[in-house]
């Protein structure tokens, strides 16, 4: 799989090079970092500034409710942990990406998709993190990480997850 | 049934009621017939040689794929026949053909020499005895020949049902291959019928809805292609893209062409909030359309390019909207239970095509341009995405099954909500879009 | 076969000169129109798309930072390059195959300039739009005009059969086309949800084949009314009785029609015996059997729109055994539609008089001179599905 190797290769240029440029992320630059799950290359969670810190121990998503888009007690409080973090580790940037589930058209989904990303960015914002460090993208429902057809997947997909990006052309 | 019957016993008072003078001619009124697919013969087109014989049974069988396939023929089998043609000259024996209740004829000829391929063909009213239409030639080379076969389909079509035919024609669409989690989107393009696929992209970004323009020579459509959703344009001819529209932090997609081809409406998502825009591409100025804090995309121009049909759930859920093309106050057309989305103006302009969902179904559907008589035309755990067919008589759409082996297919349907069928493709496709009739 | 399998491993196109038609066809006797199709060789193809470079692939273009610039106005991203008019359209693999072969080969490799590699080119040396109208290879003869065969025909083949009431198995055509491997529950749940209270509760949308007309006047109505979201077809209830078995269909002599009428006159007998004045004017039993007759051969279902919102009234001189007098048949009137709708629909009235009056109508012979002259207005409103 792609985003595997990608990933490796990442791992090794991280601890090459240090992360310059942070706040600068053309298209094409960011890298998923969250992507692989627990940890791969990204450190170990017992390391609160590695990215597996981040995405496992904080939390690197919110989940929202049928058609909307406003956050729940505890989205805030993933949501506040990740601003700390975020606050912390300033080598990172991050791209918020918003789903939806497959319960509506495509177009919607998107457009939903967008709410929900920004949502959340507004709360980290409003937590202290530069607009500048953080990008949103919406997926729709064209990603989904449930693929089953009922509420139990719905639910997981129906979500704002922060990616880590980190600038390696500076 | 009852229509049928109250009608009769009306048609009977009124007529006992009405005295007749004995030379005027008697009067009745038929105002209920059937509705079946018009039976037709359609005998293999009379080779020149063994290499036109080859063509002529290759032609007949795309021809009755055509016609049989719009549900509205049926054709009899060759078993059945009285007689057979064996020159395209000879005098045409109707009473065998009645006799088989064949209502309607196709007799032709296929001559090839060296690669040109010619192809005639004549239409025939077997009970009226009588030729519709006049002859009609299509030459060529023999590559065309499948071009050639839809071309004469759309001829029958046309003569015996009064529209246009809709079967030389293409579509484009997001072929799918993968897992639901995994999907592989590539753009591709095919003949209406799922023959001739062609890849347009490859599927290392994720490709969403293209559509055709008004010529049938460029697709737009929303890539990811750089991480974030922006319209490209592809001339199809020449496979080139590039991006269309694009801004720093925000997100396009649904564009579609207006009527000229010379503007293309968009959603734009920008902090969260997706309104819609108007773009002229050659000059690339934008108009923005709408400015709500509410939800408003998947945007159709009338045929006119007048108005603009679109989605909003600024009521609180998706609905659908009618306003100006140049923007400004926008009515509300959808009142049914449920949400409505991806609204499609039909060719005719007549009709707008949508997708609903209602019960946890999704139903693609038509109504008026003033959102009176809906009709839903087809239900299941997912339908969306309609597109009419060139003579607005046909819509495609995308059905995706449900589960973790969801499944992504094009299905066609009668607007009449009959002819219901699946069109084949060679992995799994969504999002058609279907171009006008070739030139 | 092969030939063809072969063919279309090109199979492309470009132009045609529909230009020819005009879109008028003209009903004189027999001319011929002629169109070029053009399409390119697999040589030409080949040469074409071979080695040449794409012009050129405009790269991402550079955007501006300040992700969050509200935007009035959408930056132009760059002027557009218009592709000329009428390009022709070379396909961008080569190897293109025809049926749904799946060719998923192409362009898989190449990620960033999301072009196929292999982009083809626009020159085509294949003139285009060949408008030479091909004379026609052979030039048409001219043909006997009208052939009317009236006499009956003897004994159909099997599986044709002469009755116009005849039943394609169209639903069972789609029962069998919707059947998807992965899906086989849709098409029948299709009839079943379509209609939804909140939707247009209707039956506009026919099932797939509209039950024929049903003489009884009492018993059906409640039938059909209760059950719309039945199963896709309604037709059990509504046509048992139409059908005459085959077997005797074939030996039989007399018609389904003459079936059906027979059963129409029983029927409506009573109804019409109050009002109806004896006399010589035909009864309205009578004349319903004949409406009724018409009726089953009366098939709109191939119409466009247009035409389903053309009445057009047609004239017809009945032989006194009962057939029509195919040559005397004509259009006196039509609203509704335009000249061309009503063309088609004036057709499809013709068929429906000629076709169920093959073996004539089942008319009174003593009241010959009250349906000697006939006409019949075809009004679609009912028809029709907007």
């Amino acid at each position: 799989m792609n985003v595997l190797s990608k990933l490796t290769v990442i791992g090794v240029l991280l601890a090459l090079t240090a992360c310059t440029n942070p706040a600068d992320l053309g298209d094409g630059n960011a890298v998923d970092l969250n992507g692989a799950g627990a940890g791969a290359g990204s450190g170990l969670v017992s390391d609160p500034t590695s990215p597996a810190y981040f995405n496992q121990a904080i939390g690197d998503r919110v989940l929202f409710s049928v058609d909307q888009s406003t956050l729940s007690a505890e989205a805030q409080a993933t949501l506040g942990a990740q601003a700390q973090w975020l606050l912390t580790n300033t080598d990172y940037n991050a791209t918020i990406e918003g789903h939806a589930d497959e319960q509506g058209t495509r177009e919607y989904n998107l457009a939903l998709g967008a709410r929900r990303a920004n949502a959340a960015r507004e709360y980290l914002i409003s937590r202290g993190v530069a607009g500048s460090r953080l990008k949103t993208v919406s997926y729709g429902k064209e990603r989904p990480i449930e693929i089953c057809s009922d509420e139990a997947c719905y639910s997981k997909n129906r979500r704002a997850v922060t990616v880590l990006t980190t600038d390696l052309t500076g | 049934m009852m229509r049928f019957l109250t009608s009769l016993v009306l048609g009977a008072a009124l007529l006992a009621g009405a005295a007749q003078a004995q030379n005027q001619p008697l009067r009745i009124t038929i105002d209920e017939g059937i509705i079946e697919p018009l039976p037709y013969a359609a005998p293999n087109f009379v080779p020149d040689s063994p290499a036109a014989a080859e063509y002529a049974a290759e032609i007949a069988r795309v021809l009755a794929d055509d016609l049989t396939g719009s549900g509205l023929f049926r054709e009899i089998p060759s078993t059945a026949y009285i007689s057979q043609v064996t020159s395209f000259d000879a005098p045409v024996q109707f009473a065998d053909w009645k006799a088989i209740n064949a209502q309607a004829l196709i007799t032709g000829a296929v001559s090839v020499s060296g690669n040109r391929l010619t192809v005639r063909f004549r239409l025939w009213d077997v009970f009226a005895g009588a030729e519709l239409g006049s002859g009609l030639q299509f030459a060529g080379t023999t590559d065309g020949w499948r071009r050639m076969a839809h071309k004469v389909a759309d001829a029958v079509y046309s003569r015996i049902t009064g529209e246009g035919g809709y079967f030389d024609s293409r579509v484009a669409f997001v072929s799918e291959s993968g897992p639901k989690d995994q999907r592989r989107k590539r753009l591709a393009i095919m003949d209406y019928d799922g023959a001739n696929v062609q890849y347009l992209t490859d599927s290392s970004s994720i490709v969403l809805a293209p559509r055709f323009s008004p010529s049938g020579d460029r697709v737009l459509y929303t890539s990811y292609q750089g991480g974030f959703p922006r319209i490209h344009i592809l001339d199809v001819g020449q496979v080139q893209q590039r991006v269309l529209q694009s801004q720093d932090g925000t997100m396009s997609f649904a564009p579609r062409f207006s009527p000229d081809g010379q503007t293309v409406l968009f959603s734009l998502a920008q902090g969260g909030n997706t309104d819609l825009y108007a773009m002229n591409i050659a000059s690339g100025q934008s108009t923005r359309l709408t400015s709500a804090p509410s939800i408003e995309t998947a945007p159709s121009y009338s045929p006119d390019g007048s108005r603009i049909v679109f989605e909003s759930d600024r009521s609180g859920t998706p609905q659908l909207y009618v306003m100006s093309a140049s923007g400004g106050e926008a009515t509300r057309i959808s009142f049914g239970q449920g949400r409505y989305g991806t609204p499609v103006w039909s060719p005719r302009g007549d009709l707008i095509a949508f997708t609903k969902q209602s019960k946890g179904r999704f139903h693609i559907g038509v109504m008026r341009t003033d959102g009176s008589e809906e009709r839903l035309l087809t239900a299941s755990f997912l339908d969306e995405g309609p597109t009419w067919s060139p003579n607005g008589r046909v819509i495609m759409f995308t059905r995706e099954t449900q589960g973790a082996s969801g499944r992504a297919a094009l299905y066609s349907v009668d607007i009449s909500g009959r002819n219901l069928r699946p069109v084949r493709t060679p992995d799994g496709g969504s999002d058609p879009s279907w171009s006008p009739l070739q030139k | 076969m092969q030939t063809g399998t072969k063919i279309s491993a090109l199979a492309h196109v470009t132009l045609v000169a529909w230009a020819f038609l005009g879109g008028a066809f003209r009903s004189d006797p027999l001319p011929f129109e002629v169109q070029e199709v053009s399409v390119i060789s697999a040589e030409e193809f080949a040469a074409l798309s071979a080695p040449r470079e794409a012009p050129e692939i405009i790269p991402q273009p550079v955007e501006p930072e300040q992700p969050t610039a509200p935007i009035e106005q959408p930056a132009p991203v760059e002027p557009a390059p218009e592709p000329e008019p009428e390009p022709v359209r070379p396909e961008p693999q080569p190897v293109a195959r025809p049926e749904p072969e799946p060719a998923p080969q192409p362009v898989e490799p190449t990620p960033e300039p999301q072009v196929p590699s292999e982009a083809p080119s626009l020159e085509r040396p294949e003139p285009e739009t060949v408008l030479l109208p091909e004379p026609p290879g052979k030039r048409p003869k001219p043909r006997p005009v009208e052939r009317v065969a009236p006499e009956p025909v003897a004994a159909p083949p099997p599986d044709a059969r002469p009755d116009p009431v005849e039943t394609p198995p169209v639903s069972a055509e789609q029962g069998a086309e919707t059947p998807q491997p992965e899906q086989p529950a849709t098409a029948p749940e299709e009839a079943t949800d379509r209609i939804e209270p909140e939707a247009d509760p209707t039956t506009e949308v026919a099932p797939s084949r509209s039950p024929r007309p049903k003489t009884r006047p009492q018993q059906p109505t409640q039938t059909a009314e209760t059950k719309p979201a039945a199963t896709p077809e309604a037709k059990p209830a509504a046509k048992p009785e139409a059908n005459p078995a085959p077997a005797s269909q074939a030996a039989e002599t007399r018609s389904a029609v003459n079936d059906a009428l027979a059963e129409a006159l029983a029927a409506t007998e009573e109804p019409a015996a109050a009002p109806a004045p004896t006399g010589p004017p035909l009864t309205s039993g009578e004349k319903d059997a004949l409406r009724v007759a018409v009726s089953q051969c009366w098939n709109v279902g191939s119409l466009s729109s247009e035409a389903l919102r053309t009445t057009v009234v047609v004239s017809v001189r009945m032989n006194a055994d009962g057939t029509p007098d195919t040559g005397s048949i004509r259009m006196i009137e039509s609203s509704g539609g335009s000249s061309g709708a009503a063309k088609q629909a004036y057709e499809a009235a013709r068929r429906a008089i000629i076709r169920c009056g093959a073996k004539g109508y089942k008319l009174p012979s003593e009241k010959y001179d009250h349906w000697r002259d006939i006409e019949m207005t075809f009004n679609p409103e009912r028809m029709r599905i907007k």
